[in-house]
């Protein structure tokens, strides 16, 4: 096995992408992207083997500046990036009429635009020769869903699935693409909506099986990377407890 | 950095000593499905109406059952899987794999075609399901149904009415029944194949010209697939990878319909 084959990582530092990062790091060897680097190595440390993995540590909001970062990390570390796992996602609620162009197009580079550029250099023979073999963008049920104050977050999640399946459909068969849709899980950004007694309610009740957590959305990454998934690209996986096909709360 | 040497890895998949019924077991994606069961440790209740492919199914490890049973015979099912749970212990899985293909033009489509087909495909869908929900049937624990629907579900072709509406409805079941038997903690999802080389495909592209079949393999990006590619799905959402995981569909489909 080739030493210098990786997954790629992006938003590793917390919530999902962090129990990603600790499921993967069971099989394979990771890099660990996040915008916060202390929080960052918190993950490296829960890790299997946790030496073994690298940090890239960017702000996915400057989209202008990942070419350059990621080429050179790439070179310098000599890597081969066999996966790439898009969960960095930001999320902003607020009515339609509040909304800024300049954090709904800061949302939209971390959410979407970033997942394009990542994908479109490790295609790139010369950088990356044909080593990638699988893509997993972790989208969310507000790709085929609305809600009140989401409407920049589910463009940016129904744009990364639209993306999904036409890279799917390009880059057959060498490399599957697919996403995961999750609901809401219990991570540390949630923590505190849950911490309203009213609100959790409200939720659970949404939830046939209940609020997820983080593992849950590494497993059907996992499965997805896999090669048990071999002849799987182009797929949204729901992964939300029931929550979208719920008529009754 | 492989896991299979730490003596505390467990296999995610893991099946053991989960008692599963299979329908349409002795052939195609039922019977690859059955032996994928076995080897991850599960208990595996094989069902078809043909006799000489159950007994010449392969299954390593104990305790599993093999019933020759007419699924057309809906009214039967709740009773024999009844029977079933008090011989060999509480099901915590289900698979219905077993189905008819139909490619018949709506002029030459008969009552009496569309139905066998609907009665086979659908209806004893949901009378498995039925039986399932029971009390001395289902693993106190909780339970996981797999119903394999098609890609033909979603999308349309000449000549396949029966088959897309009998496959559809499977789709519209697991949503429902999702809700509904999820305070029992009983997960119900579909999966989605496209073409898959399995005997039932053989027939069915035996009608057709080579022409017909370059085209139906180059609709998928990743080439025809094979019958293990959608029992590993199967396994996954079977096992407690999937435990948050249900009304979903997970297509197999080598990217058949995301163009």
């Amino acid at each position: 096995m080739n030493a210098n084959l990786v997954t790629l990582i992006t938003g590793a530092s917390s919530g999902a992408g962090r129990q990603i990062a600790v499921s993967l790091s069971r099989s394979r060897r990771l890099v660990l992207h996040g915008r916060d680097a202390g929080r960052l190595i918190e993950t490296r440390e829960l890790c299997e083997r946790p030496a073994e993995h690298l940090l890239w540590n960017l702000d996915l909001r400057q989209g202008e500046r990942i070419e350059v970062s990621l080429t050179q990390f790439i070179e310098d570390h000599g890597l081969a990036v066999e996966g790439f796992v898009h969960c960095a996602g930001a999320l902003k609620v607020q009515p339609l009429r509040l909304v800024e162009r300049g954090w709904a197009h800061e949302i939209m580079e971390v959410n979407v635009m970033s997942a394009l550029e990542i994908v479109r250099l490790l295609v790139r023979r010369k950088l990356n020769d044909r080593h990638l073999r699988g893509v997993v963008l972790v989208s969310s049920t507000a790709s085929q869903f609305g809600a009140r104050g989401f409407s920049v977050y589910c463009a940016s999640k129904g744009a990364l699935d639209a993306f999904m399946r036409a890279a799917a459909v390009e880059l057959a068969p060498d490399i599957r693409v697919n996403s995961v849709l999750p609901g809401a899980l219990r991570t540390a950004m949630t923590e505190s909506m849950l911490d309203d007694d009213a609100l959790k309610t409200r939720m659970e009740a949404q939830y046939p099986l209940g609020i997820g957590e983080p593992g849950d959305i590494a497993a059907a990454v996992e499965f997805l990377l896999s090669d048990k998934a071999r002849w799987i690209t182009g797929q949204q996986l729901v992964v939300d407890g029931g929550r979208t096909v719920n008529l009754t709360a | 950095m492989s896991t299979l040497s730490d003596p505390n890895f467990v296999n995610p998949l893991s099946l053991r000593s989960r008692r599963i019924l299979v329908t349409g077991a002795a052939s195609g994606i039922g019977r690859i499905t059955c032996a994928l069961l076995s080897r991850l440790e599960a208990r595996v209740a094989a069902v078809d109406l043909d006799q000489t492919g159950l007994e010449s199914l392969e299954l390593p490890g104990e305790g599993h059952a093999r019933r020759c049973l007419d699924l057309e015979n809906v009214d039967a099912i709740p009773a024999w899987m009844a029977e079933l749970a008090l011989e060999g212990g509480p099901l915590s899985g289900l698979v219905h794999a077993a189905g008819a293909s139909c490619v018949q033009p709506l002029r030459l489509l008969t009552p009496a075609l569309y139905r066998k087909v609907l009665l086979l495909n659908t209806e004893a869908a949901l009378a498995l399901a039925r039986g399932f929900q029971k009390k001395a049937v289902r693993d106190p624990q909780g339970g996981s149904i797999v119903l394999i629907s098609s890609v033909m579900a979603t999308a349309g072709a000449s000549g396949a009415a029966a088959y897309s509406l009998s496959k559809s409805a499977l789709h519209g079941l697991a949503r429902a029944l999702a809700v509904e038997l999820a305070p029992d903690r009983i997960r119900v999802n579909c999966v989605a194949p496209g073409f898959v080389r399995t005997p039932m495909f053989d027939r069915m592209a035996a009608l057709w010209d080579p022409a017909q079949l370059s085209r139906v393999e180059a609709a998928h990006p990743l080439g025809l697939g094979t019958a293990a590619d959608v029992a590993n799905s199967i396994a996954f959402l079977l096992a407690d990878t999937a435990r948050w995981i249900t009304g979903s569909v997970l297509t197999v489909d080598g990217g058949y319909t995301a163009q």
